[in-house]
Protein backbone atom coordinates (compact mmCIF):
# COMPACT_ATOMS: atom_id res chain seq x y z
CA UNK A 1 0.00 0.00 0.00
CA UNK A 2 1.53 3.23 -0.63
CA UNK A 3 0.63 5.50 2.37
CA UNK A 4 -1.07 9.03 1.64
CA UNK A 5 2.53 10.78 2.57
CA UNK A 6 3.43 9.21 -0.59
CA UNK A 7 1.21 10.55 -2.55
CA UNK A 8 2.27 12.85 -5.44
CA UNK A 9 0.61 16.44 -4.64
CA UNK A 10 -1.06 17.04 -7.99
CA UNK A 11 -3.63 19.19 -8.65
CA UNK A 12 -7.17 17.63 -8.95
CA UNK A 13 -10.58 19.04 -10.04
CA UNK A 14 -13.33 19.09 -7.91
CA UNK A 15 -15.55 16.25 -7.92
CA UNK A 16 -18.80 16.37 -6.32
CA UNK A 17 -19.69 13.69 -3.96
CA UNK A 18 -17.35 10.56 -4.83
CA UNK A 19 -16.61 7.84 -2.77
CA UNK A 20 -14.05 8.82 -0.32
CA UNK A 21 -10.81 8.21 -2.14
CA UNK A 22 -9.03 5.72 -0.16
CA UNK A 23 -5.47 6.40 -0.75
CA UNK A 24 -3.77 3.87 -3.19
CA UNK A 25 -1.49 1.42 -1.82
CA UNK A 26 1.46 -0.76 -1.91
CA UNK A 27 4.35 0.33 -1.15
CA UNK A 28 4.47 0.76 2.98
CA UNK A 29 2.18 -0.47 4.86
CA UNK A 30 -0.02 1.89 7.30
CA UNK A 31 1.04 0.69 10.99
CA UNK A 32 -2.95 1.00 11.39
CA UNK A 33 -4.49 -0.90 8.37
CA UNK A 34 -8.40 -0.15 9.01
CA UNK A 35 -9.95 -2.79 6.31
CA UNK A 36 -13.73 -1.96 5.78
CA UNK A 37 -14.65 -1.64 9.73
CA UNK A 38 -18.30 -1.53 10.07
CA UNK A 39 -19.36 -0.62 13.60
CA UNK A 40 -22.56 -0.51 15.60
CA UNK A 41 -23.84 0.39 19.11
CA UNK A 42 -26.98 -1.82 19.23
CA UNK A 43 -28.52 -2.24 16.17
CA UNK A 44 -27.07 1.75 15.73
CA UNK A 45 -24.73 1.73 12.97
CA UNK A 46 -22.48 4.55 13.06
CA UNK A 47 -19.10 3.77 10.41
CA UNK A 48 -20.13 2.51 7.57
CA UNK A 49 -17.28 0.60 5.66
CA UNK A 50 -14.49 2.71 6.89
CA UNK A 51 -11.00 1.67 4.99
CA UNK A 52 -7.79 3.54 5.57
CA UNK A 53 -3.82 3.18 6.26
CA UNK A 54 -2.65 5.61 9.12
CA UNK A 55 1.30 6.13 7.99
CA UNK A 56 3.30 5.53 10.77
CA UNK A 57 5.44 8.54 12.90
CA UNK A 58 3.10 11.22 11.03
CA UNK A 59 0.18 12.65 12.85
CA UNK A 60 -3.21 11.65 11.61
CA UNK A 61 -6.13 13.95 11.86
CA UNK A 62 -9.58 13.10 12.14
CA UNK A 63 -12.34 15.83 11.70
CA UNK A 64 -15.48 16.17 10.67
CA UNK A 65 -18.73 17.38 12.06
CA UNK A 66 -20.34 16.06 15.65
CA UNK A 67 -21.63 12.38 15.96
CA UNK A 68 -19.71 11.60 12.65
CA UNK A 69 -17.90 8.56 13.89
CA UNK A 70 -14.57 9.96 14.21
CA UNK A 71 -14.23 9.27 18.09
CA UNK A 72 -15.59 5.79 17.94
CA UNK A 73 -13.20 5.26 15.29
CA UNK A 74 -10.16 5.79 17.36
CA UNK A 75 -11.43 4.21 20.15
CA UNK A 76 -11.23 0.68 18.16
CA UNK A 77 -7.91 1.67 17.86
CA UNK A 78 -7.22 0.43 21.20
CA UNK A 79 -10.28 -1.41 21.82
CA UNK A 80 -12.03 1.38 24.13
CA UNK A 81 -15.49 0.43 22.83
CA UNK A 82 -15.13 -3.10 24.69
CA UNK A 83 -16.40 -1.20 27.69
CA UNK A 84 -19.68 -0.33 25.91
CA UNK A 85 -22.01 -3.03 26.03
CA UNK A 86 -23.64 -4.21 22.76
CA UNK A 87 -21.07 -2.20 20.95
CA UNK A 88 -18.55 -3.35 18.65
CA UNK A 89 -17.33 -4.05 15.29
CA UNK A 90 -19.73 -5.41 12.79
CA UNK A 91 -17.50 -6.61 9.19
CA UNK A 92 -13.80 -5.28 8.48
CA UNK A 93 -10.68 -5.87 10.10
CA UNK A 94 -8.22 -3.20 12.31
CA UNK A 95 -4.51 -4.36 11.97
CA UNK A 96 -2.00 -2.79 13.72
CA UNK A 97 1.39 -3.51 12.29
CA UNK A 98 -0.34 -6.17 10.68
CA UNK A 99 -1.74 -8.08 13.89
CA UNK A 100 -5.25 -8.05 13.77
CA UNK A 101 -6.29 -6.29 16.97
CA UNK A 102 -9.77 -7.77 17.57
CA UNK A 103 -8.67 -11.65 17.45
CA UNK A 104 -10.37 -13.36 20.45
CA UNK A 105 -7.38 -14.32 22.42
CA UNK A 106 -5.65 -11.14 21.81
CA UNK A 107 -3.85 -9.33 25.14
CA UNK A 108 -6.31 -6.12 25.29
CA UNK A 109 -3.80 -5.16 28.22
CA UNK A 110 -1.12 -5.36 26.18
CA UNK A 111 -3.08 -3.84 23.12
CA UNK A 112 -3.42 -0.80 25.03
CA UNK A 113 0.41 -0.71 26.28
CA UNK A 114 1.21 -0.17 23.11
CA UNK A 115 -1.12 1.98 21.92
CA UNK A 116 -1.91 4.67 24.60
CA UNK A 117 -4.25 7.24 25.12
CA UNK A 118 -5.14 10.86 25.73
CA UNK A 119 -8.37 11.96 26.63
CA UNK A 120 -10.43 15.50 25.84
CA UNK A 121 -10.63 16.07 29.64
CA UNK A 122 -6.94 16.02 31.69
CA UNK A 123 -8.01 12.65 33.79
CA UNK A 124 -4.83 12.74 36.13
CA UNK A 125 -4.86 10.10 39.13
CA UNK A 126 -5.10 11.28 43.02
CA UNK A 127 -1.87 10.60 43.20
CA UNK A 128 1.45 12.58 42.81
CA UNK A 129 2.76 13.28 39.29
CA UNK A 130 5.62 10.67 40.34
CA UNK A 131 3.03 7.89 40.42
CA UNK A 132 0.81 9.23 37.91
CA UNK A 133 3.73 8.50 35.62
CA UNK A 134 5.07 5.28 37.56
CA UNK A 135 1.64 3.62 37.33
CA UNK A 136 1.40 1.80 34.35
CA UNK A 137 5.21 0.83 34.82
CA UNK A 138 3.97 -0.84 38.19
CA UNK A 139 0.91 -2.27 36.97
CA UNK A 140 3.13 -3.76 34.01
CA UNK A 141 4.98 -5.69 36.84
CA UNK A 142 8.12 -3.62 36.87
CA UNK A 143 9.64 -2.65 40.44
CA UNK A 144 13.26 -1.68 40.52
CA UNK A 145 13.41 1.99 41.76
CA UNK A 146 16.32 3.00 39.34
CA UNK A 147 14.05 1.71 36.23
CA UNK A 148 11.32 3.56 37.50
CA UNK A 149 12.69 7.28 38.12
CA UNK A 150 14.05 6.24 35.03
CA UNK A 151 11.10 6.10 33.05
CA UNK A 152 8.98 8.79 35.09
CA UNK A 153 11.83 11.69 34.01
CA UNK A 154 12.33 10.34 30.52
CA UNK A 155 8.43 10.37 30.08
CA UNK A 156 7.96 14.23 31.50
CA UNK A 157 10.73 15.11 29.70
CA UNK A 158 9.33 13.71 26.31
CA UNK A 159 6.04 15.97 27.68
CA UNK A 160 7.53 18.84 27.58
CA UNK A 161 7.09 19.09 31.70
CA UNK A 162 9.84 17.70 33.06
CA UNK A 163 11.65 21.52 34.13
CA UNK A 164 8.39 22.56 34.99
CA UNK A 165 7.40 19.79 37.50
CA UNK A 166 10.93 18.21 38.88
CA UNK A 167 11.18 20.30 41.81
CA UNK A 168 7.42 18.73 43.16
CA UNK A 169 7.37 15.33 41.70
CA UNK A 170 5.87 14.15 45.26
CA UNK A 171 3.05 16.44 44.94
CA UNK A 172 -0.15 15.46 44.07
CA UNK A 173 -0.95 15.86 40.06
CA UNK A 174 -4.21 17.69 40.94
CA UNK A 175 -1.59 20.91 41.46
CA UNK A 176 -1.06 21.45 37.94
CA UNK A 177 -2.50 23.62 35.85
CA UNK A 178 -5.56 22.13 33.51
CA UNK A 179 -2.41 22.42 30.51
CA UNK A 180 0.10 21.07 32.94
CA UNK A 181 -1.87 18.15 33.83
CA UNK A 182 -2.59 17.28 29.97
CA UNK A 183 1.11 17.01 29.47
CA UNK A 184 0.92 14.97 32.83
CA UNK A 185 -1.30 12.42 31.24
CA UNK A 186 0.49 12.97 27.76
CA UNK A 187 3.64 11.39 30.37
CA UNK A 188 1.53 8.73 31.82
CA UNK A 189 0.90 7.30 28.47
CA UNK A 190 3.93 7.87 26.83
CA UNK A 191 5.72 5.92 30.14
CA UNK A 192 5.05 2.68 28.98
CA UNK A 193 6.61 3.13 25.63
CA UNK A 194 3.34 2.81 23.13
CA UNK A 195 4.20 2.82 19.72
CA UNK A 196 0.90 4.83 18.99
CA UNK A 197 -0.94 7.51 20.66
CA UNK A 198 -4.59 8.40 20.35
CA UNK A 199 -5.78 11.55 21.69
CA UNK A 200 -9.33 12.81 21.54
CA UNK A 201 -9.58 16.15 21.47
CA UNK A 202 -6.40 17.02 23.72
CA UNK A 203 -6.61 20.47 23.75
CA UNK A 204 -10.58 21.65 23.94
CA UNK A 205 -9.94 22.73 27.22
CA UNK A 206 -6.77 24.40 27.03
CA UNK A 207 -6.20 28.13 26.71
CA UNK A 208 -4.67 28.90 23.68
CA UNK A 209 -1.07 28.96 25.43
CA UNK A 210 -1.01 25.67 26.96
CA UNK A 211 -3.09 24.13 23.28
CA UNK A 212 0.64 25.36 21.67
CA UNK A 213 2.44 23.91 24.73
CA UNK A 214 0.67 20.59 23.38
CA UNK A 215 0.93 21.64 19.88
CA UNK A 216 4.55 21.81 20.08
CA UNK A 217 4.65 18.74 21.91
CA UNK A 218 2.92 16.76 19.04
CA UNK A 219 5.13 18.05 16.62
CA UNK A 220 8.27 16.67 18.80
CA UNK A 221 6.50 13.40 19.50
CA UNK A 222 5.74 12.33 15.90
CA UNK A 223 9.82 11.43 15.27
CA UNK A 224 9.23 8.34 17.67
CA UNK A 225 5.38 7.46 17.72
CA UNK A 226 2.48 7.42 15.70
CA UNK A 227 -0.10 10.06 16.58
CA UNK A 228 -3.70 10.06 15.41
CA UNK A 229 -5.75 12.87 16.78
CA UNK A 230 -9.40 13.84 16.66
CA UNK A 231 -10.00 17.28 16.61
CA UNK A 232 -12.92 19.94 16.22
CA UNK A 233 -10.91 22.90 15.93
CA UNK A 234 -9.99 22.95 12.14
CA UNK A 235 -6.52 24.92 12.55
CA UNK A 236 -5.36 22.70 14.86
CA UNK A 237 -5.65 20.13 12.57
CA UNK A 238 -3.64 22.31 9.95
CA UNK A 239 -1.20 23.27 12.04
CA UNK A 240 -0.27 19.62 13.72
CA UNK A 241 -1.48 17.10 11.52
CA UNK A 242 0.20 15.40 8.27
CA UNK A 243 -2.96 13.56 6.77
CA UNK A 244 -6.14 14.77 7.49
CA UNK A 245 -9.41 12.27 7.12
CA UNK A 246 -12.87 14.01 6.80
CA UNK A 247 -15.67 12.14 8.20
CA UNK A 248 -19.89 12.89 7.86
CA UNK A 249 -22.20 10.50 8.87
CA UNK A 250 -20.10 7.43 9.44
CA UNK A 251 -18.42 7.64 6.58
CA UNK A 252 -14.61 8.44 5.48
CA UNK A 253 -15.63 11.37 2.84
CA UNK A 254 -11.70 12.21 2.38
CA UNK A 255 -8.05 10.99 3.33
CA UNK A 256 -5.44 13.10 2.19
CA UNK A 257 -2.33 15.18 2.82
CA UNK A 258 -3.45 18.04 5.20
CA UNK A 259 -1.90 20.56 2.87
CA UNK A 260 -4.40 18.83 0.44
CA UNK A 261 -7.21 18.66 2.58
CA UNK A 262 -7.16 22.42 3.68
CA UNK A 263 -5.94 24.21 -0.05
CA UNK A 264 -7.81 22.11 -2.20
CA UNK A 265 -9.98 19.20 -1.31
CA UNK A 266 -11.39 16.75 -3.93
CA UNK A 267 -14.83 16.22 -2.33
CA UNK A 268 -17.69 19.17 -2.18
CA UNK A 269 -18.67 18.10 1.31
CA UNK A 270 -15.09 18.24 2.70
CA UNK A 271 -14.96 21.83 1.00
CA UNK A 272 -18.39 22.78 2.35
CA UNK A 273 -17.29 21.60 6.22
CA UNK A 274 -14.08 23.05 6.78
CA UNK A 275 -15.08 26.65 4.47
CA UNK A 276 -17.91 27.11 7.65
CA UNK A 277 -20.68 25.92 4.35
CA UNK A 278 -22.28 22.66 6.19
CA UNK A 279 -25.49 21.90 7.13
CA UNK B 1 -18.63 27.38 -9.11
CA UNK B 2 -21.20 29.70 -6.58
CA UNK B 3 -20.22 28.55 -3.15
CA UNK B 4 -23.20 28.15 -0.60
CA UNK B 5 -23.42 30.34 1.55
CA UNK B 6 -21.49 30.40 4.62
CA UNK B 7 -22.65 29.56 7.94
CA UNK B 8 -21.27 33.19 9.48
CA UNK B 9 -22.84 35.94 7.60
CA UNK B 10 -20.06 38.38 8.20
CA UNK B 11 -17.79 36.39 6.61
CA UNK B 12 -20.13 36.38 3.25
CA UNK B 13 -20.04 40.09 3.78
CA UNK B 14 -16.50 40.72 3.99
CA UNK B 15 -15.89 38.25 1.07
CA UNK B 16 -18.54 40.46 -1.01
CA UNK B 17 -16.56 43.86 -0.04
CA UNK B 18 -13.62 42.30 -0.97
CA UNK B 19 -14.39 41.12 -4.21
CA UNK B 20 -16.52 44.62 -5.07
CA UNK B 21 -13.53 46.79 -3.85
CA UNK B 22 -11.15 45.21 -6.46
CA UNK B 23 -13.82 45.17 -9.24
CA UNK B 24 -14.21 48.84 -8.46
CA UNK B 25 -10.96 48.98 -9.07
CA UNK B 26 -11.04 46.68 -11.95
CA UNK B 27 -13.75 49.18 -13.90
CA UNK B 28 -11.21 52.66 -12.74
CA UNK B 29 -7.89 51.38 -14.41
CA UNK B 30 -10.25 50.44 -17.47
CA UNK B 31 -11.44 54.02 -17.54
CA UNK B 32 -7.86 55.71 -16.64
CA UNK B 33 -6.19 53.16 -19.60
CA UNK B 34 -8.92 54.02 -21.79
CA UNK B 35 -8.90 58.23 -21.02
CA UNK B 36 -5.39 58.20 -21.34
CA UNK B 37 -5.24 56.36 -24.79
CA UNK B 38 -8.09 58.46 -26.16
CA UNK B 39 -6.04 61.40 -24.71
CA UNK B 40 -3.31 60.33 -27.24
CA UNK B 41 -5.44 59.47 -30.08
CA UNK B 42 -7.50 62.43 -30.07
CA UNK B 43 -4.68 64.73 -28.58
CA UNK B 44 -7.12 65.44 -25.65
CA UNK B 45 -4.83 67.03 -22.90
CA UNK B 46 -7.83 67.43 -20.78
CA UNK B 47 -8.32 63.90 -20.56
CA UNK B 48 -4.66 62.71 -19.99
CA UNK B 49 -4.79 64.79 -16.85
CA UNK B 50 -8.13 63.34 -15.35
CA UNK B 51 -6.14 59.79 -16.23
CA UNK B 52 -3.24 61.08 -14.37
CA UNK B 53 -5.74 62.09 -11.11
CA UNK B 54 -7.99 58.81 -11.26
CA UNK B 55 -4.41 57.33 -10.09
CA UNK B 56 -5.05 58.22 -6.66
CA UNK B 57 -8.49 56.80 -6.12
CA UNK B 58 -7.28 52.94 -7.24
CA UNK B 59 -3.75 53.78 -5.07
CA UNK B 60 -6.41 54.40 -2.41
CA UNK B 61 -8.56 51.16 -3.05
CA UNK B 62 -5.24 48.94 -3.41
CA UNK B 63 -4.51 49.75 0.30
CA UNK B 64 -8.23 49.20 0.93
CA UNK B 65 -8.03 45.80 -0.28
CA UNK B 66 -4.94 45.00 1.55
CA UNK B 67 -6.61 46.29 4.73
CA UNK B 68 -10.11 44.40 4.11
CA UNK B 69 -7.72 41.15 2.79
CA UNK B 70 -6.07 41.34 6.29
CA UNK B 71 -8.89 41.51 8.23
CA UNK B 72 -10.53 38.63 6.99
CA UNK B 73 -7.41 36.21 7.13
CA UNK B 74 -7.05 37.50 10.54
CA UNK B 75 -10.39 37.34 12.00
CA UNK B 76 -12.27 34.38 9.70
CA UNK B 77 -8.71 32.33 8.95
CA UNK B 78 -10.39 30.65 5.48
CA UNK B 79 -9.31 27.76 4.24
CA UNK B 80 -9.55 26.17 0.44
CA UNK B 81 -11.40 28.10 -1.81
CA UNK B 82 -12.64 30.64 0.06
CA UNK B 83 -8.45 31.16 1.05
CA UNK B 84 -7.79 31.31 -2.49
CA UNK B 85 -10.42 33.85 -3.41
CA UNK B 86 -8.76 35.98 -0.68
CA UNK B 87 -5.34 35.85 -1.86
CA UNK B 88 -6.31 35.95 -5.30
CA UNK B 89 -8.15 38.97 -4.77
CA UNK B 90 -5.29 40.42 -2.97
CA UNK B 91 -2.87 39.53 -6.01
CA UNK B 92 -5.11 40.85 -8.46
CA UNK B 93 -5.42 44.47 -6.49
CA UNK B 94 -1.78 44.68 -7.36
CA UNK B 95 -1.83 43.83 -10.23
CA UNK B 96 -4.29 46.68 -11.14
CA UNK B 97 -2.82 48.87 -9.57
CA UNK B 98 0.50 48.79 -11.52
CA UNK B 99 -1.68 48.38 -14.35
CA UNK B 100 -3.41 51.61 -13.74
CA UNK B 101 0.41 53.27 -13.11
CA UNK B 102 1.24 52.36 -16.93
CA UNK B 103 -1.89 53.97 -17.40
CA UNK B 104 -0.21 57.19 -15.71
CA UNK B 105 2.61 56.69 -17.58
CA UNK B 106 1.15 56.75 -20.82
CA UNK B 107 -1.19 60.00 -20.10
CA UNK B 108 2.29 61.70 -18.96
CA UNK B 109 3.96 60.63 -22.47
CA UNK B 110 0.44 61.71 -24.40
CA UNK B 111 0.91 65.53 -22.88
CA UNK B 112 4.05 65.51 -23.76
CA UNK B 113 3.30 63.83 -27.40
CA UNK B 114 0.45 66.39 -27.74
CA UNK B 115 2.84 69.35 -27.50
CA UNK B 116 3.92 68.60 -30.95
CA UNK B 117 2.66 68.11 -34.18
CA UNK B 118 0.94 64.68 -34.75
CA UNK B 119 2.81 61.14 -35.75
CA UNK B 120 0.54 59.14 -37.97
CA UNK B 121 2.67 56.47 -36.13
CA UNK B 122 0.75 57.02 -33.25
CA UNK B 123 -1.72 54.74 -34.39
CA UNK B 124 0.51 51.33 -34.33
CA UNK B 125 -0.53 51.95 -31.06
CA UNK B 126 -4.46 51.56 -31.55
CA UNK B 127 -4.24 48.06 -32.21
CA UNK B 128 -2.26 47.23 -29.39
CA UNK B 129 -3.98 48.96 -27.02
CA UNK B 130 -7.68 46.50 -28.00
CA UNK B 131 -5.26 43.57 -27.73
CA UNK B 132 -4.09 44.88 -24.27
CA UNK B 133 -8.01 45.34 -22.97
CA UNK B 134 -9.31 42.08 -24.17
CA UNK B 135 -6.62 40.72 -22.57
CA UNK B 136 -7.46 42.93 -19.37
CA UNK B 137 -11.19 42.38 -19.77
CA UNK B 138 -11.22 38.67 -20.05
CA UNK B 139 -9.02 37.74 -17.00
CA UNK B 140 -11.14 39.91 -14.90
CA UNK B 141 -14.24 38.32 -16.23
CA UNK B 142 -12.28 34.66 -15.87
CA UNK B 143 -11.71 35.83 -11.58
CA UNK B 144 -15.23 36.82 -10.62
CA UNK B 145 -17.13 33.74 -13.05
CA UNK B 146 -14.57 31.83 -11.91
CA UNK B 147 -13.78 30.39 -15.37
CA UNK B 148 -11.01 28.55 -15.40
CA UNK B 149 -11.22 28.40 -19.44
CA UNK B 150 -10.96 31.76 -20.38
CA UNK B 151 -8.34 32.27 -17.95
CA UNK B 152 -6.15 30.32 -19.27
CA UNK B 153 -7.21 31.30 -23.08
CA UNK B 154 -5.68 35.09 -21.54
CA UNK B 155 -2.23 33.49 -21.02
CA UNK B 156 -1.41 32.87 -24.75
CA UNK B 157 -2.31 35.88 -26.22
CA UNK B 158 0.18 38.05 -24.33
CA UNK B 159 2.69 36.55 -27.13
CA UNK B 160 0.73 38.48 -29.61
CA UNK B 161 1.00 41.66 -27.42
CA UNK B 162 5.05 41.20 -27.20
CA UNK B 163 4.73 40.41 -30.93
CA UNK B 164 3.06 43.82 -31.59
CA UNK B 165 5.33 45.75 -29.28
CA UNK B 166 8.40 44.39 -30.93
CA UNK B 167 7.22 45.09 -34.17
CA UNK B 168 5.98 48.74 -33.38
CA UNK B 169 9.45 49.35 -31.37
CA UNK B 170 11.23 48.47 -34.77
CA UNK B 171 9.40 50.57 -36.73
CA UNK B 172 9.84 53.32 -34.79
CA UNK B 173 13.46 53.15 -34.41
CA UNK B 174 13.53 53.09 -37.94
CA UNK B 175 11.54 56.26 -37.87
CA UNK B 176 14.00 57.65 -35.43
CA UNK B 177 16.76 57.35 -37.72
CA UNK B 178 14.60 58.69 -40.91
CA UNK B 179 13.72 61.68 -38.81
CA UNK B 180 15.85 62.68 -36.24
CA UNK B 181 14.20 65.79 -35.32
CA UNK B 182 11.20 64.00 -34.51
CA UNK B 183 13.14 61.80 -31.96
CA UNK B 184 11.46 62.20 -28.80
CA UNK B 185 8.36 61.88 -29.76
CA UNK B 186 9.38 58.58 -31.25
CA UNK B 187 10.57 57.80 -28.10
CA UNK B 188 7.89 58.78 -26.61
CA UNK B 189 5.64 56.16 -28.35
CA UNK B 190 7.99 53.28 -27.71
CA UNK B 191 7.52 53.61 -24.38
CA UNK B 192 3.86 53.73 -24.45
CA UNK B 193 3.95 50.82 -26.52
CA UNK B 194 6.23 48.90 -23.68
CA UNK B 195 3.27 50.25 -20.92
CA UNK B 196 1.18 48.48 -22.97
CA UNK B 197 3.25 45.30 -23.16
CA UNK B 198 3.18 45.74 -19.34
CA UNK B 199 -0.29 45.86 -19.39
CA UNK B 200 -0.59 42.57 -21.07
CA UNK B 201 1.48 41.21 -18.63
CA UNK B 202 -0.61 42.27 -15.48
CA UNK B 203 -3.35 40.67 -17.73
CA UNK B 204 -1.44 37.64 -17.90
CA UNK B 205 -0.74 37.60 -14.02
CA UNK B 206 -4.31 38.22 -13.42
CA UNK B 207 -5.28 35.19 -15.43
CA UNK B 208 -2.93 33.13 -13.59
CA UNK B 209 -4.36 34.26 -10.53
CA UNK B 210 -8.02 33.68 -11.42
CA UNK B 211 -7.00 29.95 -12.52
CA UNK B 212 -5.94 29.63 -8.87
CA UNK B 213 -9.08 30.57 -7.13
CA UNK B 214 -10.94 28.60 -9.47
CA UNK B 215 -9.01 24.79 -9.92
CA UNK B 216 -6.16 25.77 -7.07
CA UNK B 217 -3.78 25.14 -10.13
CA UNK B 218 -0.61 27.31 -10.11
CA UNK B 219 0.37 27.75 -13.59
CA UNK B 220 2.58 30.33 -13.50
CA UNK B 221 6.47 30.80 -14.61
CA UNK B 222 5.67 26.88 -16.68
CA UNK B 223 7.78 27.65 -19.37
CA UNK B 224 10.60 27.50 -16.76
CA UNK B 225 9.88 23.96 -15.67
CA UNK B 226 12.61 22.06 -17.57
CA UNK B 227 11.16 19.22 -19.31
CA UNK B 228 11.51 15.56 -17.94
Amino acid sequence: MVTVLEMPETPSQLTVNQPAPTPNLEVERGIIEIDSVDFAYGTNKVLHDISLNIPPRSVTAFIGPSGCGKTTLLRCLNRMNDHIDGAGITRGSIKIEGLDINAPHLDVVDLRRRVGMVFQKSNPFPKSIYDNVAYGLRIAGISKRNLIDEAVEKSLRSAALWDEVKDRLHVSGYGLSGGQQQRLCIARALAVEPEIVLMDEPCSALDPIATAKVEELIRQLKEQYTIVIVTHNMQQAGRCSDVTAFFYLGRLIEFDRTTKIFSNPAQRQTEEYITGRFG
Amino acid sequence: MIAPKHILGTFDEALATLRNNVLMMSSLTERSLERAITGLLQRDDELCAIAIADDEEIDQLEKQVDKDGIDLLLRFQPVASDLRRVVSAMKLSSNLERMADQGTNIARRARKLNQHPALPETELIRPMYLHAMTMFKDSIDAFIREDVQLARSVIPRDQGLDDMNSSASRRLIERMAEDPTQLRGYLNLIFISRCLERVGDHATNMAEDAVYAAAAEDIRHQHLVPAE
